[in-house]
C-alpha cells in the first residue's frame, strides 16, 4: 500500500472509532434523561439543560476524531 | 502539524487584500457583515428607548434577552450574576448564532469574501481565548489571590491535572464549535455535489438546528466557567 492509502485509512479509522464511544455514551445519557422526565415532568427544563451540557462535553470526544480525520486528509495528495 | 492547524485556521479562499499590513480574508469581511447586522439591528431596537415598550422591535429585543438572561440565571445561580457578565455572554451567543447561520445563505462558502466566520479554527479560537482570559481575571478580581487555591485542591500533586483541565477548556470550546459547523458545511457541500435537488434540504434543517444548539452550548459552557471561577468559598 502507498502512503496515501494509510492516510486515508487512518482518516477514516480516527473518525469511525471516534463516533463509536461518544455515540454510546450519548445514547445512555439521552435514554436516562428521558426516563428522568417521565418519571418526573416538572423538572424537565433542569434535566434538559444538564442534557445538553453533557453531550456536549461527550461530543467533543467525538470532535477530535474528526479533527485528526481532517488532519490526515489534509496529508494526502 | 503546525502547517496543517494553519490550513484548518484560514479562510477558504486565502487572504482578499491587505489593511495596514493585516490580511484580509473572506472571514474577516463576513464578520464585518455580522457586525453590521448586529449594530443594525440594536439600533433599530434601541431607537427612542421606554419604560413600558410600545415598539413592536423593543418588546421582541427585550424578550429575547429577558428569557437568555433568566436561562443563564439559572445556570450560574443567581439572575444577577447572569446579567453581570449578559455583555460577554449576550454578545457571544448571538454572534455565533448568527454567523453559524450565515453558512446557509446562498452562494457563502465557495464566493470570495463570503464565509460562514465560525468554520475558521482562528475564529472560534479568538472566542475561546477571549472566554479563557476574562474567566481567570474575574475570579481573581472576585476571590483575589484565593482563587489560585483551586489550583492545587484537593491536593497540590493535583497541580499538573488542574493546570492541564484548565488549558484543555479553550481547545475543547474552540473545536466544537469549529468542527461542528465546518463538518455540517463540508457535508452540505458534498451531498449538494452529488444530488443539488431537494436532497440538501434536510441536512440544511439539521444545520439550522445545530446552528443554534452550538450558539447555546458555547455560551452555556462560558457561563458554567465563569459561575465555577466566580463561586464563593464552600
Amino acid at each position: 500500500m502507498t502512503n496515501e492509502a494509510f492516510f486515508a485509512l487512518g482518516a477514516a479509522l480516527a473518525i469511525g472509532l471516534a463516533t463509536f464511544g461518544p455515540g454510546i455514551g450519548q445514547g445512555l445519557a439521552a435514554g436516562r434523561a428521558f426516563e428522568a422526565i417521565a418519571r418526573q415532568p416538572e423538572a424537565t427544563g433542569d434535566i434538559r439543560t444538564l442534557l445538553i451540557l453533557a453531550l456536549a462535553f461527550m461530543e467533543a470526544l467525538c470532535i477530535f476524531g474528526l479533527l485528526i480525520a481532517f488532519m490526515l486528509f489534509g496529508k494526502i495528495g | 502539524m503546525s502547517q496543517t492547524m494553519m490550513v484548518l485556521a484560514s479562510a477558504h479562499g486565502g487572504p482578499l487584500f491587505s489593511l495596514m499590513g493585516l490580511e484580509v480574508n473572506s472571514i474577516t469581511t463576513t464578520t464585518w457583515g455580522i457586525m453590521a447586522v448586529l449594530f443594525a439591528l440594536c439600533a433599530v431596537a434601541t431607537r427612542k428607548l421606554e419604560i413600558m415598550p410600545t415598539r413592536k422591535s423593543q418588546v421582541a429585543l427585550e424578550l429575547v434577552l429577558d428569557t437568555l438572561i433568566t436561562f443563564l440565571g439559572s445556570i450560574m445561580g443567581s439572575k444577577e450574576k447572569a446579567r453581570k457578565y449578559f455583555p460577554l455572554l449576550g454578545s457571544l451567543f448571538f454572534t455565533i448564532l448568527i454567523s453559524n447561520y450565515s453558512g446557509l445563505l446562498p452562494g457563502f462558502g465557495h464566493t470570495p469574501g463570503l464565509q460562514a466566520p465560525t468554520s475558521a479554527l482562528s475564529f472560534t479560537a479568538a472566542l475561546a481565548l477571549i472566554v479563557f482570559f476574562t474567566t481567570h481575571i474575574q475570579g481573581v478580581k472576585s476571590k483575589g489571590l484565593a482563587y489560585f487555591k483551586h489550583f492545587i485542591s484537593p491536593h497540590p500533586a493535583m497541580l499538573p491535572m488542574n493546570l492541564m483541565e484548565e488549558l484543555v477548556k479553550p481547545l475543547s470550546l474552540s473545536l466544537r464549535l469549529y468542527g461542528n459547523i465546518f463538518g455540517e458545511e463540508t457535508l452540505v457541500a458534498s451531498i449538494f455535489a452529488m444530488a443539488p435537488l431537494f436532497v440538501p434540504l434536510p441536512f440544511m434543517f439539521l444545520g439550522v438546528f445545530f446552528g443554534f444548539i452550538q450558539a447555546l452550548v458555547f455560551t452555556l459552557l462560558t457561563a458554567t466557567y465563569l459561575a465555577s471561577a466566580t463561586a464563593e468559598a464552600h
